[in-house]
């Protein structure tokens, strides 16, 4: 944590929740809002659900496969409802009702950060917007796993920017980080859980990654720079089979294609948006059959220089966020730090061969 | 979210419009006349595209290949090549369609304006061309020499006849077109779009070059407006890419970093020559 993030934190409100009040806080929240929280999923997969137990809730989970912007970005999203014979349409109706996202991690958070940046540059779109403008994060801390590397873009554990509330374990409870207005006023209204008053003097559990960048997350964009033709990228492709699930997985991916569906009465449709994918063959190919990113190679370092470089000279951010998902579940095994890392060995020596 | 005043867009709603007219130009081309609801005028710039869609058909980027001096009525030129064009080559007069747009960065006219404007297309490239062609020619006195130079694979597929017969006569258009296969009939050029260029006599300090063709012209087109010392500044070339949803969201027409559909699809040569999966 910067020194800044660390001031911010100590100076926040703290509570201490035991188990029994933790357990009517949910209910609390349920009362108001429908509650998104991890759930399990098969033996050691999570997803993201609908709380309907309090009990179902999963509070340690590495991550979850989907990423959150399932509630954002649906998979399959209608945009508009027409009528063929009459050649009319309705557009589609989004539910205006709060949703409370429960035990978030906060490389999720952070890509959520991410999404609202691409849809809100250039043209705000008002489908993304209306999902997104009655959401309330409540943030928990985790323990690395292989996969995370959230620390080597930029994102701590405990960055809290973005939650209302933060959620930290601790003995037979969790302590609750009062992150701004919107988590005072929840607490407010909860009225239980004690004050704890500082100073600080919580053993939080030392976390660390091991998994790293070997470069500073600051330097990784400049690096880009040199990268564009390197070897690399062809290993990659070697092994890569261009399914797409990094893209699908991906918390901060948001390309879509729209397509019509139509009724069996030929009558009545939908004009869809799904997600897409510039992993797959066709993605960049235009009607005629011309594709301008044919080779996995030029696929793969497209999507890396979204994460990497496109995007971050927009934004000023890594638009990759560490949450290991694209590494943890690539049916061929390609992991994304083992490409940085090569990458920066590649630099590296490139650089020496300029400067002998 | 942030406290930022968003104006939130529907992006994605049609406006349901009216074809008032359809020519077939070749067997595989036909133009479009199009009146938006209401004859609202499109308002769109030369070089630029709208989507177009037909309910259960889908949406397509379609350039627009009329003049904004003429309105409130437009025209699409449209090669059946998928799904959706196809459809709409089923389409009668009185038919409706949906129309997103107009999107996109079309030509720079007050670069064009005062110089002589050489434009070089080939094959469909003609029909987003044709916007800027027409504007130029509404607007004559405000530029200089027009030299037109078209390339097509077979007289068969020539189009706009019209709008040829009428530049071949006029005294002020300097029009050249060449085919590739010739048929019995044919008295004029032969050859590939490029063997039109050496020929030609311009100024290059006046001259604006305006390119549109398939993917594989430029290259070609570009390396012979260079031996004829044309600055890369002063050619400016519309990219076909497939953009999906014309608004800079879905990814689909990305160059690197360098969305066409919001940034183009006119670019001047300047800005995508150093783009490496742009020509």
């Amino acid at each position: 944590m910067t020194g800044e993030d660390y001031y911010k934190v100590e100076q926040m409100n703290k509570y201490y929740f035991d188990h029994a009040t933790t357990e009517n806080f949910l209910d609390f929240l349920m009362s108001r809002a429908k509650v998104i929280a991890p759930h399990r999923k098969g033996e050691n997969s999570f997803i993201y659900d609908e709380v309907r137990n309090v009990s179902d809730i999963v509070f340690d989970y590495p991550r979850t496969i989907q990423p959150l912007k399932k509630y954002f970005l649906p998979p399959r999203e209608e945009l508009l409802e027409f009528d063929r014979k009459n050649n009319t349409f309705t557009e589609t109706t989004i539910a205006d009702e709060p949703r409370i996202y429960f035990a978030i991690h906060a490389y999720e958070m952070q890509a959520i950060k991410r999404l609202d940046f691409s849809f809100v540059r250039g043209h705000p779109e008002w489908n993304y917007l209306e999902r997104r403008k009655n959401a309330l994060f409540l943030g928990i801390s985790f323990t690395p796993d292989e996969w995370h590397f959230s620390k080597g873009v930029g994102i701590e554990i405990e960055k809290m920017d973005g939650f209302c509330l933060y959620f930290e374990p601790m003995e037979n409870g969790f302590l609750v980080f009062e992150v701004d207005q919107a988590g005072r006023d929840l607490l407010a209204d909860f009225n239980s859980g004690v004050l704890v008053s500082a100073p600080l003097n919580l053993e939080i559990r030392e976390k660390t990654f091991s998994t790293k960048i070997k470069y500073h997350f600051n330097r990784l964009p400049q690096i880009f720079e040199l990268l564009y033709n390197s070897p690399v990228w062809e290993s990659v492709a070697e092994r890569c089979v261009g399914c797409g699930t990094c893209n699908l997985l991906c918390p901060t991916c948001y390309c879509f294609d729209v397509n019509d569906e139509v009724d069996l009465n030929l009558q009545k449709g939908r004009r869809e948006r799904i997600w897409d994918s510039c992993m797959i063959n066709p993605f960049a190919e235009v009607a005629g059959g011309e594709n301008f990113r044919e080779k996995i190679s030029a696929r793969t370092r497209h999507r890396l220089y979204r994460k990497f470089k496109y995007n971050t000279m927009l934004s000023g951010e890594l638009h990759c966020v560490g949450c290991g998902r694209c590494s943890r579940y690539c049916p061929a095994g390609i992991n994304l730090v083992d490409i940085i890392n090569a990458l920066i060995d590649d630099v590296g020596i490139r650089q020496q061969t300029q400067t002998v | 979210m942030e406290n930022k005043v968003l104006v939130a867009e529907h992006l994605y709603n049609p406006m349901i419009s009216k074809i008032v007219n359809i020519e077939e130009l070749t067997e595989l081309e036909k133009r479009f006349e199009i009146e938006l609801p209401e004859k609202r005028v499109l308002g769109h710039n030369p070089g630029q595209f709208v989507e177009v869609s037909i309910f259960g058909w889908g949406e397509a980027p379609i350039s627009i290949s009329s003049s904004p001096t003429r309105n409130p009525v437009f025209d699409l030129t449209v090669r059946r090549v998928g799904r959706l064009t196809d459809k709409m080559h089923r389409l009668h007069a009185g038919d409706q369609l949906g129309i997103r747009g107009p999107y996109g960065k079309g030509f720079e006219l007050d670069t064009f304006k005062g110089r002589d404007v050489l434009f070089v297309c080939a094959g469909i490239g003609l029909a987003p061309l044709k916007s800027m062609i027409d504007y130029t020619i509404a607007k004559r006195k405000d530029f200089g020499r027009l030299i037109i130079l078209y390339g097509t694979r077979h007289p068969a597929l020539i189009l706009f006849r019209h709008d040829i017969e009428m530049w071949t006569k006029a005294d002020d258009i300097e029009f050249h077109i060449t085919v590739d296969r010739p048929d019995d009939r044919w008295k004029g050029h032969v050859g590939v779009i490029t063997t039109l260029i050496p020929p030609l006599k311009l100024d290059v300090e006046r001259t604006v070059a305006a390119v549109v063709g398939p993917p594989v012209m430029y290259k070609f087109v570009l390396m012979a407006l260079k031996s004829k010392r044309i600055p890369d500044e002063n050619i400016h070339l519309s990219l076909e890419r497939r953009m999906k949803c014309g608004v800079g969201k879905c990814g689909h027409c990305q160059i690197n970093g360098v969305y066409v559909c919001q940034d183009g699809p006119v670019f001047r040569y300047t800005q995508i020559k150093n783009l490496q999966e742009a020509i």
